[in-house]
């Protein structure tokens, strides 16, 4: 797909300039500019905090600029609500789906303009027939009638942009829409966004992975503590390195990792584990002090392994022995009491924290039991004691203890829930997904903290699909496909020839 | 030290303020608000109310309802009073198989909960009226009048303008407090009603937390179904019929979470203050009591849109239209 911006620059569709976007006690925009054209793919990059979401929010009038200016076609224009913008045709797929799964796919589509008949009636025929020119345009293979909960990720997201282009959306914006879908799918999706930047939609793509940046898009606007760090530049006069400078500020400095010690004895041995409802028999050995890769898809059944590796699936044969001895992990609680595993959950917001609680609570929620005194009582100071260490390791930044963690930001959310397993004093770590939808200074953070967690003598399972995450961390890698392992490789660290070698166990 | 966890502590204060404010108001429009009796009346069903509202939030810190606590408190009374009354057993005896039953009827509805996976609130719907049925079953509507005296007693007694009721709900505020704040199951009841996905990936045993909250959720019911029979000096079937708003207005007005996680035990008792002086005030200054429910309902109302609207919301609502003024002079 072509990065060079068509050589006469295309009408510009939607401009903004000087927005001022002012919260309590902080200013998350100030003098912002925007300018998106007509048939092409507008970048939006910045690191979290940086002021996309905001900008994002004023752009489809959920929030009102306290200054600046915003002109659609040549001419000022204010968006007093979502309705207003829609009707103005900017449309948002957002990052959290906003489907009604229980709805059909052309309920979703058409949701607020059910054709009806008579007194009211809702004519099914007329909604499916309605929906299914959009269905067809963004190629998605379901029929009209099917139940958005049956679809995957991917198809949910072809839905939203199905439903943004029945709006007569002339200027769409997607935010982080590769974040969740598997790369087959990513590819996809970019296929059917360039088939709108032919039809001369406007679109705006907010994405933490630069590589997509410099795959699909025309130009790109940066964003760095809610000021323009660039504006309008075109992706094909920049490298990577700029690009990075521009979002963080200098250049990206991934140190070199120091040297670890080689792993030792087996501390996991699985062989032959198989789960209800099918898949290959899976075997895996991981060894203390070791950072074991497991590179597969979404999809590819690598969370549903960790979950049987922790008793949270039910496995229906083979073994897994931990430190030699034979195990039947029938629980949770068994294997992080008995076996002392811990699971960092890829969806730390749904399964891995409370988010309502304190940082406290969340962090030593692993050791109640441990901590209590006479009677079943926790004193705090005892419960601060053995959780200040972890917190300090990991360098968790929270104005207190009793701050919810819901208000962190998303790289100290991931850390408390890798904190927690450390006050629990967890030897085997499976990390699901660490860095997914967070920003490249605490994804190397992240990335120095697992690697000394293993150079501590923690063992290390972890699970992703960002293939450079894994090759940087990894002692070895297991490539995971259908529920099957089918490669194990010795990791050199070098990204060509690994992500060849990985590529072709996928292929 | 006890901690107030999951308090909201703006919700509080305001709570605060308003029962200081409205005891102010009452106590100088109408003089017998100071009264001893008058206190002592109220504090005696502020006593009982205050236990029905905990009974509740207990289970909504867990993210769950129970609507069957007035139908506990009813059966409980009249099981102990049928005891006492038609069989002569002794008093000690009879309370004792009363509580009891009020937590098995707890454990039950934690159970079915926690085996069938079935919403809380239509579960706690049904077996409401299994309680209820069995109670006019029982009763066919007839209370049993004639309990011993000692109890009867216990229902008027009083240290000066205090109820001697009001030292058990005390002493069951603070222990309850102590245990869902520092005591590792009420932590672990807070986490699974917080998330309970993350509480069971971090080993949080979920069957015991639910049956721990519906049981105590039961014995608060069947304390105040037996204290509410020792005022009245009969097991009436019809103690607890109209618990379940004050169940609810407790804990919501006083900042609790429905979605669970959180337990205002001191914003419930704020709420229960304010609720028993809106009561009292009426009755005091001779208002139509039919206006009583309307009234709470409108504070219910009230107390949900000020939870939505925090203090730093407001503020952030004067900075914006003061930077607006500000910016169109520029």
């Amino acid at each position: 797909m072509s990065a060079e911006p068509n050589p006469t620059a295309p009408e510009v569709r939607l401009e903004v300039s000087g927005i001022r976007k002012q919260f309590p006690g902080v200013v998350a925009l100030d003098d912002v500019s925007l300018r998106l054209r007509a048939g092409e793919i507008h970048a939006l990059l910045g690191e979290n905090g940086a002021g996309k979401s905001t900008l994002i929010k004023i752009l489809t009038g959920v929030y009102q600029p306290d200054e600046g200016e915003i002109r659609l076609d040549g001419n000022p224009v204010r968006f007093a609500s979502p309705r207003s913008a829609l009707a103005a045709g900017i449309s948002v797929v957002h990052q959290e789906r906003n489907l009604i799964p229980q709805f059909t796919v052309a309920e979703n589509i058409l949701l607020e303009r059910i054709p009806t008949r008579g007194v009211q009636l809702v004519d099914h025929a007329a909604i499916n027939r309605l929906a299914r020119p959009w269905i067809e345009m963004v190629g998605l293979d379901a029929a009209p009638a099917t139940p958005v909960a049956e679809l995957s990720v991917a198809e949910m997201q072809l839905v939203e942009i199905a439903k943004a282009l029945s709006l007569q959306a002339r200027i769409l914006l997607m935010d982080e829409p590769t974040a969740a879908i598997t790369p087959h799918e990513v590819g996809y999706l970019f296929r059917i966004l360039g088939d709108l930047r032919r039809h001369n939609v406007a679109l705006v793509f907010v994405s933490h992975k630069l590589e997509e940046v410099f795959e699909l898009c025309d130009r790109v606007t940066v964003l760095r503590d809610g000021r323009n760090a660039a504006a309008e530049v075109a992706v094909a006069t920049l490298n990577r390195d700029q690009l990075v400078t521009y979002m963080i500020g200098r250049a990206e400095v991934i140190a070199e990792l120091p040297p670890k010690p080689n792993p030792g004895e087996p501390v996991l041995e699985v062989a032959g584990l198989t789960a209800n409802g099918g898949g290959a028999a899976l075997s895996l050995v991981l060894r203390k002090g070791e950072v074991l890769g497991l590179y597969g898809l979404v999809g590819a059944g690598r969370s549903s392994l960790a979950k049987m590796l922790v008793g949270e699936i039910k496995a229906t044969g083979g073994e897994v022995r931990v430190r030699g001895a034979m195990t039947h992990i029938r629980s949770f609680r068994e294997a992080l009491e008995k076996y002392r595993f811990g699971y960092v959950s890829e969806d730390r917001k749904q399964e891995g924290l409370i988010l309502l609680h304190s940082v406290r609570a969340n962090t030593s929620i692993t050791i109640w039991r441990r901590l209590r005194s006479f009677g079943q009582w926790i004193t705090r100071s005892k419960e601060d004691a053995a959780i200040l260490p972890p917190l300090r390791q990991l360098d968790v930044r929270s104005h207190s203890l009793s701050q919810p963690v819901g208000t962190l930001s998303g790289g100290n959310q991931q850390k408390v829930s890798i904190a927690k397993w450390l006050a629990a004093k967890a030897e085997i770590l499976i990390i699901d997904e660490p860095t997914v939808g967070i920003d490249i200074k605490t994804k190397n953070a992240l990335h120095e903290l697992i690697w000394e967690l293993a150079a501590n003598g923690k063992s290390i399972l972890l699970i992703s699909s960002d293939m450079p995450e894994v090759i940087r961390l990894s002692d070895r890698i297991l490539v995971m496909r259908n529920h099957a392992i089918v490669g194990e490789l010795p990791n050199t660290h070098q990204y060509d020839e690994m992500s060849e070698a990985i590529m072709a166990r996928l292929s | 030290m006890l901690r107030l966890r999951g308090l909201a502590p703006g919700v509080a204060l305001g709570l605060l303020f308003i029962d200081l404010v409205g005891m102010l108001v009452l106590s100088v429009i109408t003089p017998a608000f100071l009264s001893s009796y008058n206190l002592f009346v109220t504090g005696r069903d502020l006593s009982i109310l205050l236990l029905v509202a905990l009974a509740q939030m207990v289970v909504l810190s867990l993210g769950q309802m129970n609507l069957s606590i007035g139908s506990i408190g009813g059966l409980v009374a009249i099981i102990e009073s049928g005891l006492m009354v038609r069989y002569g057993v002794p008093v000690p005896v009879a309370l004792a198989a009363g509580l009891v039953l009020g937590i098995v009827c707890g454990v039950i509805n934690g159970l079915l909960v926690y085996w069938t996976k079935i919403n809380s609130f239509v579960l706690t719907l049904g077996t409401s009226y299994v309680f209820a049925g069995i109670n006019l079953g029982i009763t066919h509507a007839t209370p049993f009048y004639h309990i011993p005296d000692e109890i009867s007693a216990f229902g008027q007694a009083r240290v000066g303008p205090f109820p001697l009721m009001a030292a058990v709900t005390i002493a069951l505020t603070l222990l309850l407090a102590g245990f869902l704040y520092q005591v590792v199951l009420g932590r672990q009841l807070l986490g699974v009603g917080g998330n309970p996905l993350a509480a069971r990936l971090s080993g949080l045993p979920i069957r015991r937390a639910t049956l721990t909250a519906h049981a105590i959720s039961g014995f608060l019911a069947a304390v105040a179904g037996t204290m509410l029979m020792a005022q009245l000096g009969q097991g009436q079937p019809t103690i607890g019929a109209t618990w379940i708003l004050p169940s609810f207005a407790g804990p919501i007005i006083g900042g609790a979470a429905l979605a669970g996680g959180s337990a205002p035990v001191l914003g419930t008792v704020l709420a229960m203050v304010l609720i028993a002086l809106i009561d009292d005030g009426l009755v005091l200054v001779s208002a139509d009591p039919f206006w009583v429910q309307f009234l709470i309902g409108a504070l219910i109302l009230g107390a949900v849109v000020l939870g939505r609207t925090r203090l730093s919301d407001i503020r952030a609502f004067l900075r914006i239209s003061t930077t607006r003024l500000g910016g169109t002079t520029r």
